[in-house]
C-alpha cells in the first residue's frame, strides 16, 4: 500500500489524537506483565524489589508549589503540591513513605482528604472504607462537569480539583506505591459519610480502591 | 543473537525490550478497536502475556517482530473474554487504575472533537469486524498488506479485498454525511457566532 492510498483512507476516518497512557500507568503495567512473565508457573511469588529509579527532580520544577515539602536526604521534596490557574492541584510524589504530611498538606489548602500509600502487595481493609462513596457515574461526571480526579494525569503528577469536594464531603486518595517508593497507580473517590481507616493487609488482589462490582 | 531469537529462547530481558518498543503501537490499536480505555490496558497486558506463552512459534529469522505483536493484539481484541479467562489468576493481580476514563474524555476536551470523535466511532463501527481488523492494521497501525496478511493469518488477496469494500463503505457514509451537514453547517455556524460572542460579554 502506498502513502497516497493509506493517507486517502485515513481521511476517511481522521482518528488525530494517539490515545496514549500516561508514563507512570505505562510503568506499572509492565511490571505486572514481566513479574507475571517471570512468576514459576502455578507457583505464586512476590516480585523482588527492584533497584532504585532515579527520583525525579521534576518537581522542583513546579512554579508555585505551595504545599510544605518534607525534604529527602539530597534536598528533594518527598512530595509537593502546586496550585494551578484553574483552581486545581497537582501532586507530585517522590517518594511516598508517610501519607500524613501530604494529607495535612491538602487539608491546609482547604481540601478534606484522607491519604494512604499502598506498597506492592498489600491494600486496605476494609474495602470499600466507605459506603456512601458517589458511584463511578458521579465521580467521572458529576452535574457541574468538574470531577475530582482529572484524568489522564499530568507527567508526573497526579490532578485534583478541589472545587469539587462540598462540605461534608472527604476526598478519599490511595496511591500504589513500587518497592522503590515510586508512586504508581492512584485511585480517588468521593465519600458523603465517614471513612475508614486503612489498616494495610496483604493482598494478591488489585491494590487499590474497592474489588470490582463493589457498586453493587 | 536476533531480538527474535533471545525471545523465542525465553529471554526476559529480550522480551521487555519488545515491550518498550511496541507498548505504544499495541496500546493505540486496542483503544482503537475496543474503543474503551480500560479494556485497551486489558489488551495491551494479554497481548504480551499471549506473546511470552506463544514465543516458541517466532520464526528466528525475519524482521519486526511488529504484524506478530499486532496480530496477537487483534486477536485478543476480539475474544477478550477468552483472553481473560485464560489469564484469571494474572488479570487478578494486574493493578487497576480507578477512575477509568471514558473513551471521549481523555483524548479530547472540546465538544466539537468529543462529537468528531463519535462519528468516526459510528462510522468505524459500521464496517465489520474483518473491515475493521484490516482498516485499523493498515491504516492507523501502517501495516502493510503483507505485514496484516501476516498479523491476520490471511492471505495479502484477502486484506486487499476487505480494505476495499471497508473503503467503498466509508466513501459512502462521507457522501451521505456530508449531503446531510450541508444545510446544517449553514445554521450551525451563524449559531456559534452567536454563542461566541455573548461568552465574551460574560
Amino acid at each position: 500500500m502506498n502513502k497516497g492510498e493509506r493517507e486517502a483512507l485515513a481521511g476517511l476516518l481522521p482518528f488525530e489524537a494517539e490515545p496514549r497512557l500516561p508514563n507512570d500507568r505505562r510503568r506499572l503495567l509492565k511490571e505486572f506483565v514481566m513479574s507475571e512473565i517471570r512468576r514459576p508457573a502455578g507457583r505464586p511469588r512476590r516480585r523482588p524489589p527492584r533497584p532504585a529509579l532515579l527520583a525525579s527532580a521534576l518537581a522542583l520544577g513546579v512554579a508555585a508549589a505551595v504545599g510544605v515539602p518534607v525534604l529527602l536526604g539530597g534536598g528533594t521534596p518527598a512530595y509537593a503540591v502546586s496550585r494551578n490557574a484553574d483552581g486545581t492541584l497537582t501532586i507530585t510524589i517522590n517518594q511516598a513513605k508517610d501519607p500524613e504530611p501530604l494529607e495535612a498538606t491538602l487539608r491546609g489548602m482547604g481540601v478534606n482528604a484522607v491519604v494512604d500509600y499502598i506498597p506492592v502487595g498489600k491494600r486496605c481493609s476494609p474495602q470499600p472504607r466507605s459506603t456512601s462513596f458517589l458511584s463511578r457515574q458521579e465521580a467521572q461526571h458529576p452535574a457541574d462537569g468538574r470531577p475530582f480526579l482529572i484524568w489522564p494525569s499530568d507527567e508526573p503528577g497526579f490532578r485534583i480539583d478541589p472545587a469539587a469536594v462540598k462540605p461534608g464531603q472527604t476526598a478519599v486518595l490511595e496511591f500504589s506505591v513500587s518497592a522503590d517508593e515510586r508512586t504508581a497507580g492512584i485511585w480517588a473517590n468521593i465519600s458523603n459519610g465517614p471513612v475508614a481507616p486503612c489498616t494495610l493487609v496483604d493482598s494478591d488482589e488489585a491494590p487499590l480502591g474497592p474489588p470490582p462490582g463493589w457498586e453493587g | 543473537m536476533s531480538l527474535r531469537a533471545r525471545i523465542r529462547d525465553g529471554d526476559a530481558e529480550a522480551f521487555e525490550a519488545l515491550f518498550e518498543e511496541m507498548e505504544r503501537p499495541v496500546f493505540s490499536h486496542a483503544f482503537r478497536l475496543t474503543g474503551d480505555w480500560s479494556a485497551a490496558e486489558d489488551v495491551l497486558s494479554l497481548t504480551f502475556l499471549e506473546a511470552w506463552r506463544l514465543r516458541r512459534r517466532i520464526d528466528a529469522d525475519g524482521g519486526s517482530l511488529r504484524p506478530w505483536v499486532l496480530g496477537i493484539a487483534t486477536n485478543v481484541a476480539r475474544n477478550l473474554r477468552r483472553a481473560a479467562r485464560r489469564y484469571e489468576a494474572a488479570l487478578a493481580r494486574m493493578p487497576r487504575s480507578l477512575p477509568v476514563p471514558d473513551f471521549s474524555d481523555e483524548i479530547v476536551g472540546r465538544i466539537d472533537a468529543a462529537e468528531q470523535l463519535a462519528a468516526i466511532r459510528q462510522a468505524f463501527g459500521s464496517l465489520r469486524r474483518q473491515e475493521q481488523e484490516v482498516f485499523a492494521l493498515c491504516v492507523w497501525s501502517g501495516l502493510d498488506h503483507a505485514e496484516a496478511a501476516q498479523a491476520l493469518g490471511v492471505a495479502v488477496g484477502t486484506v486487499r479485498s476487505r480494505l476495499s469494500r471497508a473503503r467503498k463503505k466509508l466513501e459512502k457514509l462521507a457522501v451521505e454525511r456530508q449531503r446531510a451537514s450541508g444545510w446544517r453547517q449553514v445554521k450551525g455556524d451563524h449559531d456559534s457566532v452567536v454563542r461566541s460572542v455573548g461568552e465574551e460579554n460574560r
